[in-house]
């Protein structure tokens, strides 16, 4: 069943621009608003600015709770990779972040290792 | 991190000879981390049935890893498109400071507006990292040709990486598959973690993760990680205001 000028039926109109429509309207421009906004403002307002403190640490929180929903909503291949797995995998990475000297690399290196070891052998 | 780039003279060089060797330094570490993280998205981009230049036209667009898992984890998860684009949008708040701190570098000897705004579509979380590195090292009227040059090497790499993740995604064994896909919370957690400063910077990293991992199964799927960030960040700018009371 479908309703006039339902998602459904504008998904059909559009053809196969539709996903480029999504990445454009839904993705590009929400995004470089902010960046645009940030040329406006960059002569005034000064980084220590409150707003821009606020907005800066909301952003933060936001982007750690992606990380989070990687770790309990996993989406597509990373399915296949038992919970303990991906949240051991972070575990490690985190880990190995502090034990060699705040290295950016070893974090990922160690926590993909351990992603793969947890795959092969949690089957 | 500790390898400050030293102070180039660059004697007499253009400005593309500026944005020459901004592109050459394109090509290191932060550009092979990003590549893993865009090859991980194209197979996102490929997961949810879309085209393979819809993942690559979105690295060139969006230029924002986290931003564009939001997107295509939304429509994978079938989230209503004002809520996805809100969502977005707030993963992406970060770049009107982070805009905002880089753009007075690159234009100090100078810019025209395109050129400027030009600059700011480019600001991502490498390139932020790296101008804010490298371009007190550079003198005043190469700052800009080598911003966009190194940014346009960086960006080049990851519009590359989507495109050759899409197809890497059919032919790679699930479990490397599923580790490209890591990549992305392994990388911005240990950038997050490495440039991290203040308390309010932990609070803010701290009740994100923790908040979404206890929280997001009682929370309307969609609103979970706004909520969690807008209270998260919030509660983090607030010891931040009552420390900074302490402290005067």
């Amino acid at each position: 069943m479908s309703f006039p000028g339902s998602l459904a039926e504008i998904q059909a109109a559009t053809g196969g621009l539709w996903p480029y429509l999504v990445v454009i309207f839904i993705g590009f421009l929400p995004t470089e608003l902010w960046r645009m906004l940030a040329v406006a403002l960059s002569r005034g307002l000064g980084e220590e600015s409150e707003l821009l403190q606020w907005v800066r640490l909301v952003a933060a929180a936001l982007l750690a709770a992606v990380v989070a929903k990687f770790i309990i909503a996993p989406t597509g291949a990373l399915k296949i990779i038992p919970l303990w797995g991906r949240a051991g995998s972070l575990a490690v990475g985190i880990s190995a972040f502090y034990g060699f000297r705040r290295s950016v690399l070893a974090a990922v290196l160690a926590g993909e290792a351990t992603l793969i070891a947890a795959g092969y052998f949690g089957r | 991190m500790s390898d400050t780039p030293p102070s180039d003279p660059g004697d007499g060089l253009s400005p593309l000879g500026w944005a020459r060797r901004g592109f050459g330094h394109g090509f290191g570490l932060p550009a092979v981390m990003l590549m893993c993280t865009m090859c991980g998205i194209g197979g996102l981009v490929r997961d949810i049935g879309y085209p393979v230049w819809a993942g690559t036209l979105s690295t060139l667009l969006i230029w924002a890893g986290p931003a564009q898992v939001v997107l295509f984890g939304a429509v994978a998860a079938g989230a209503s498109l004002p809520a996805t684009a809100l969502a977005v949008s707030l993963s992406s708040a970060r770049f009107l400071p982070m805009t905002v701190s880089v753009l007075p570098l690159a234009r100090a000897g100078g810019a025209s507006l395109p050129a400027t705004v030009l600059a700011a579509h480019l600001v991502s979380m490498t390139t932020w990292v790296e101008g804010l590195r490298r371009l007190p090292n550079v003198p005043l009227a190469g700052r800009m040709p080598y911003f966009l040059g190194y940014a346009f090497a960086i960006i080049g790499a990851g519009m590359l990486a989507t495109h050759a993740g899409f197809y890497l995604y059919a032919v790679l064994p699930a479990l490397l598959a599923a580790a490209l896909l890591f990549t992305t919370p392994l990388f911005f957690t240990a950038a997050m973690m490495s440039s991290a400063r203040t308390m309010a910077d932990w609070i803010a990293l701290g009740s994100g993760l923790f908040g979404a991992l206890l929280l997001s199964p009682l929370l309307p799927s969609g609103l979970d990680f706004l909520l969690i960030g807008l209270v998260g960040g919030t509660a983090a700018y607030a010891v931040q205001r009552r420390a900074g009371r302490g402290a005067a």
